[in-house]
């Protein structure tokens, strides 16, 4: 177990190096010029290139690589252009939102998906169901943004319960976690409802159920628990990803969380700022997925973690 | 196969009680925070909603229109630009000239900062200092040297140049004034200033400000006690944040946003024109022969451009056509001539000087002016009409426009671009846009390679030129010399726009796009 957790860390270590240092190349790659953007464009020419010694921009890329990697190693990843701060805390003042939201939106989704599947794998070819498979379809089709300003219009301006943006009060956080909430629904319900199907068909519940087990032990106990690993890491790789923000609705809602943040720092070609904000959210999602491949063996106890599963 | 214990069975309906109790704690969680206030500004707060992040509580790097309002009720200046867009006297009592190349100033009595602490001469030394030394500086650019400040008392001392500096007083205005011991070459975040409110919480990455009134503030107090700023980037997000009534105040509106807020109950519009100028200039860097250097063939494409259309069908009367190089609100502005809609003129004058199938190619950056797509399309248009043909290249912001602006990336025979003057000086549009050298030019620092020496030399005669009578002659002169070398197809002044709920009022728009937070009131 210890052995497999320095592995996985390792391999999550590696992941992250190879991240940041394909972004710190990629970035420096795309056109544009950090300076002028931090000078502004009635700067001169010799200011631009005193902006630049001040942030080493007029250094080769292999020497502000080599700079960038003992940055990585302390932790600093150097002044933010465009705020004026160090880059690491700027992002750390975001990310408490963006965690908040991601955390809402997943719990919503694990909540209501779950039942929703189930409930739906137990009635197939129904009307009912039909009519539920219709509205996960339509809330998979249904863009996000679109989604949220439909949330905006409805509860925030004609029926004014929510705020409209921001996150000034909790209340703030309904809309955007709605928003998000209503794809993942509608995907991870499908999910149950795909794998609870096929485990309803599979032979050991069949002999289970000429044992006379009752229904509801068979969906929970055996269908539900034999459903859980797959639904888990779709449930995880989803709140994974929300760590690198939600851009769409975080727009659509002013939430001060660092999608956003990272798309002013690449309109503003602020390296250090995007820099940090993938080092952190590469470390977070990193640190999810070993949580849930720690996970497993509670799910599943036939898994051991590191070898090959027994049967 | 073992089967499981029957005892040990989580029922359905059990788990539907749990799920039920999960689902209704969330939903009580985000409904407690709903039971409290949803967001709309208490009765003693003014909520106002930036378009851009206050990332900075002075103006060293970068200043940016509705950020001026915010700096400027927490830190003062020895001046500012008033509604005149002349200069009015702030923390100095008196500000004049004594000399060609002196000023004495004379700080308020008594005035002190918001920790209790009194202004000092030093603090407007470093000041200086800070501005000039800052790498990058947004406000080192207009001056064109930095006065020296010699004490003459505690309260009185003297600004004293090499060359003169005759508009020093509305220079002045820009540089915000600090502790001396608090104040660094870089943007300053926090801190304490003079004005009429006080920072007690910020949160620079989400971009929120709370200010509270300054019980020290030398002035007449605020009415309203507490000042809460926002960041929403998005325009959709601060009009529907108005509408809703979460927010105030918001500023920067585009033509489409103010169409849709005009006449709707509980929100109130305010419009001033502005100290920008926004361009469709021509590129001076053509070689001698090309169709571009000569002003008649400039002149003869301003007749392609039915301005009228443009401002009433395209801008929505949210501009007004330029009628001069430089606004007309700004101070020292003459009325040089009109931009006339006469495209069989323009066809005939390109016949005439022997101009055949030319090509322009039309370079901008997304975001120059509102609706900059749409106006660039009728360009298009409107050109294709005199049998010019036009091709667009728009950039995305942060990308290399600046590059090819300087001809290092590509050739281009038209800008869309625009130009502040935070002074609210004709002279300051003047000197940025039209006084370029050969010297700089071979940096590539002259406003798209306009240099024109005689022009250039008009310009420094009008800046140098202490006396008010002559140096207005000076400059009259200077701008029709400009006006005269055709440097703009067309050209046109953006109003500024903001838009408050009901109960605000007070709001006195200025040019510069901001408005004294400490004449604002709030309506029970």
């Amino acid at each position: 177990m210890t052995n497999y957790i320095l592995k996985r860390l390792g391999q999550g270590l590696l992941t992250v190096f190879l991240t940041v240092s394909t972004v710190f190349i990629l970035i420096r790659l795309a056109p544009g010029d950090p300076a002028v953007s931090y000078a502004g464009p009635l700067a001169t020419n010799e200011q631009l290139a005193r902006v630049r010694e001040q942030f080493g921009l007029d250094r080769p890329v292999l020497e502000q690589y080599w700079i960038f990697l003992q940055q990585l190693f302390t932790g600093n990843l150097g002044t933010s252009y465009s705020f004026q701060a160090p880059a690491m805390q700027v992002v750390a003042e975001r990310m408490p939102y963006t965690l908040t939201l991601a955390t809402a939106s997943i719990l919503l989704t694990a909540v209501v998906a779950i039942p929703l599947g189930v409930w739906m794998s137990r009635r197939p070819d129904t009307g009912k169901e039909l009519g539920v498979n219709v509205l996960t379809i339509a809330g998979q089709s249904m863009p996000d943004f679109w989604t949220g300003i439909m949330l905006l219009t409805g509860f925030a301006v004609l029926i004014p319960i929510f705020p409209a943006s921001g996150f000034a009060t909790w209340g703030g956080l309904v809309l955007p976690t709605i928003t998000i909430a209503i794809l993942q629904i509608a995907l991870i319900s499908r999910m149950v409802r795909r794998e609870m199907t096929a485990n309803f068909a599979a032979p050991y519940l069949t002999v289970a159920r000429s044992r006379g087990v009752k229904n509801s032990v068979l969906t929970w106990r055996y269908a539900m628990a034999n459903s859980a690993i797959p639904v888990f890491t779709a449930l995880g790789t989803r709140f994974a990803a929300m760590l690198n923000g939600v851009v769409v609705v975080e727009v659509v809602f002013a939430w001060p969380g660092v999608g956003s943040l990272i798309v002013r720092a690449l309109e503003t070609r602020d390296y250090p700022l995007i820099q940090a904000t993938v080092l952190l959210t590469a470390l977070l999602a990193v640190a999810v997925q070993l949580v849930i491949d720690l996970a497993y063996p509670l799910l599943d106890p036939r898994v051991r973690l590191g070898k090959a599963a027994t049967a | 196969m073992t089967v499981l214990p029957q005892g040990s069975e989580i029922s359905r309906r059990r788990l539907l009680q749990f799920g039920a109790a999960a689902g209704f704690l969330l939903g009580t969680g985000s409904l407690a925070g709903c039971a409290g206030p949803t967001g709309l500004p208490g009765p003693s707060t003014l909520t106002l909603a930036l378009n851009r992040s206050l990332v900075s509580l002075d103006n060293k790097l970068n200043q940016f229109d509705a950020a001026v309002t915010v700096q400027r009720s927490v830190r003062q200046g020895l001046t500012a630009i008033g509604p005149e867009t002349k200069p009015v006297l702030v923390l100095a009592e008196r500000f004049e000239m004594t000399g060609p190349t002196e000023w004495t100033v004379t700080l308020r009595e008594g005035i002190r900062y918001s920790d209790g602490s009194p202004v000092k001469i030093e603090d407007v030394s470093t000041a200086l200092k800070m501005y000039k030394q800052v790498q990058g500086s947004f406000v080192a650019g207009f001056f064109p040297e930095f006065p020296a400040v010699v004490p003459v008392d505690d309260r009185t001392f003297k600004m004293v140049s090499k060359k003169p500096v005759p508009i020093l007083d509305s220079l002045m205005s820009m540089i915000l004034i600090t502790p001396a011991a608090q104040n660094k070459p870089e943007e300053l975040q926090e801190g304490v200033g003079t004005g009429p409110y006080m920072v007690t919480k910020f949160n620079r990455g989400a971009g929120t400000y709370s200010l509270k009134r300054n019980e020290n503030y030398w002035g007449p107090k605020p009415e309203i006690e507490n000042v809460e700023v926002r960041f929403l980037p998005e325009e959709s997000s601060r009009v529907i944040a108005l509408r809703s009534g979460e927010v105030d105040i918001i500023d920067s509106i585009t033509p489409d946003s103010r169409e849709q807020l005009a006449g709707l109950p509980g929100v109130k519009l305010k419009e001033a024109s502005s100290l920008r100028l926004n361009q469709i200039f021509f590129n001076f860097r053509k070689p001698a022969g090309h169709p571009l250097a000569d002003p008649r063939v400039r002149q003869a494409l301003s007749m392609a451009i039915d301005g009228e259309a443009l401002v009433k069908d395209v801008l929505v009367d949210s501009v007004t056509q330029a009628e001069g190089v430089t606004p007309s609100s700004l101070t020292g502005y003459h009325k040089t001539g009109e931009y006339v809609y006469d495209p069989e003129k323009a066809k005939a004058t390109l016949a005439e000087l022997g101009v055949k199938n030319l090509t322009l190619k039309i370079i901008w950056e997304t975001g120059e002016f509102p609706s900059d797509t749409s106006v660039m399309e009728a360009l298009v248009e409107m050109f294709g009409a005199i049998g010019v043909k036009a091709e667009l290249q728009q950039f995305e912001p942060g990308g290399n426009i600046l590059a090819w602006r300087q001809g290092k990336q590509g050739d281009w025979d038209l800008l869309g671009n625009g130009y502040p003057s935070p002074t609210g000086l004709a002279i300051t549009m003047l000197q940025g846009m039209y006084s370029g050298t050969p010297e700089k030019e071979k940096t590539r620092d002259t406003y798209q390679g306009y240099v024109i020496p005689e022009v250039a030399a008009k310009i420094q005669a009008a800046s140098a030129e202490a006396d008010p009578a002559r140096r207005t002659e000076r400059l009259n002169d200077a701008q029709q010399a400009v006006w005269d070398t055709w440097p703009c197809a067309w050209a046109f002044v953006p109003k500024s726009v903001l838009a408050h709920r009901e109960r605000v009022s007070g709001i006195n728009l200025a040019p510069t796009n901001s408005y004294p937070l400490v004449d604002v009131r709030l309506e029970a």
